[in-house]
């Protein structure tokens, strides 16, 4: 079940641009990620005798080598990304950001996996997403990073964005070197990430994503994530509050 | 899933020593830590019957603390780690959806180092009820 946005919420009192205002779910968690679970659970409530087969967890961890559809990584940044792929493969926490409760950092905070919700206003739109808490905050001001901002790079960096039609335009700087983005690949500290965000539909929000970095890519690498907005009652995001279950004990 | 941490520090090294000291610390402390699904056989599922003895509605994930016979007329505790709670609840859980004393059937994945810990698929109550982890719009 989804909000459909009538035309009007759609243009909605934001100069005539499209209101991405909302409670969103993924529709493609994984992205380029092909899944290998075969089926999906049964929905809550499922009577016994219906079960459908058991499904196995989805283990992303580079056990099975790089996908052929996964950044194209120049020689060195390929060689750091073996480390990080036998690191994971240990059960390591060294290269999982999840394990260590922190971002994943742009663009793969944008999985949003547990859902994001965006609040948009003329001059900003901030998107929050439940999975480690995570923000980030797009200028639609005219501002730009300032020598600052580039100096003190964060996992989500800083965005900038600006309107071409009812497109969102989107780019991000000062992302942190150590945040990993698709299939946990490294990347340089001249990495960037350029958003095209729209409506494909009414209701379903496509974000698609191009990466950017001379060092670490041989070629742009390009996503896209689409989201279906919320209804009542699933437009209401929880806390998610990582740390309380690090390090605690029995 | 998401593919995020669910269940690490049972890969830690107790295998490796194979002494119940280690596998009693695995099941009451690291048991509850924050860790990678590597260490779970992801290409298994096990079903076990079991009492439920405690219910933990805990980010970043819950956990069903299970006991559960071991066939030579007596008990093994088993620990099992599911999602969020905010995918929970939205999948139809709720925090007083299990209480200690239940009876269930879970289904899980093992964790590779043959400690008595997994990672939930699905729940079967009493009743018959399932509960899935199904979050919405996916």
């Amino acid at each position: 079940m989804c909000v459909l946005p009538t035309s009007t919420a759609l243009l909605r009192a934001q100069g005539n641009h499209p209101d991405f205002t909302g409670v969103y779910y993924p529709i493609n968690p994984f992205g380029n990620v092909v899944r290998r679970a075969p089926a999906p659970p049964p929905a809550a409530g499922t009577r016994d005798g219906e079960l459908p087969p058991p499904r196995p967890v989805l283990v992303l961890d580079g056990r099975e080598g790089r996908p052929d559809n996964a950044p194209k990584l120049t020689p060195d940044y390929l060689a750091k990304w073996e480390v990080i792929r036998k690191s994971r493969m240990a059960g390591s926490p060294e290269y999982d950001p999840n394990v260590r409760c922190v971002s994943g950092g742009m663009p793969n905070m944008m999985s949003m996996t547990y859902g994001m919700e965006i609040q948009q206003t003329k001059d900003r739109i901030t998107i929050y997403g439940e999975l480690n808490d995570v923000y980030r905050r797009i200028y639609l001001d005219g501002r730009k990073a300032s020598p600052k901002v580039l100096d003190d790079p964060t996992f989500a960096g800083y965005s900038t964005g600006h309107w071409e039609g009812n497109t969102l335009v989107v780019d991000t700087v000062a992302i942190r070197e150590d945040a990993l983005f698709d299939t946990f690949s490294p990347h340089s500290d001249q990495f960037t990430v350029r958003e095209r965000i729209r409506f494909a539909s009414p209701g379903v929000l496509e974000d698609q994503i191009t990466s950017m970095d001379p060092k670490a890519l041989v070629e742009p690498f390009h996503s896209v994530r689409t989201y279906r907005k919320a209804a009542p009652p699933n437009d209401e995001l929880r806390e998610f509050s990582c740390a309380e279950g690090l390090g605690s004990t029995k | 899933m998401d593919g995020r941490g669910q269940g690490a520090g049972v890969s830690y090294a107790s295998m490796k020593t194979g002494l119940l000291i280690i596998s009693v610390l695995l099941t009451t402390s690291s048991v509850l830590a924050h860790h990678s699904n590597a260490a779970f056989d992801g290409d298994k599922v096990v079903v076990l019957k079991g009492t439920v003895t405690e219910w933990k509605w805990t980010n970043p994930h819950v956990w069903i603390l299970l006991s559960v016979d071991d066939g030579k007329g007596g008990k093994v505790d088993w620990a099992i780690e599911g999602r969020t709670p905010g995918q929970l609840l939205r999948a139809g859980w709720s925090r007083s959806i299990l209480k200690a004393g239940d009876v269930i059937t879970v289904d899980f994945s093992p964790a590779k180092d043959g400690t008595r810990t997994g990672l939930l698929t699905r729940v079967r109550l009493a009743d018959g009820t399932v509960l899935g982890q199904a979050p919405p719009a996916q």
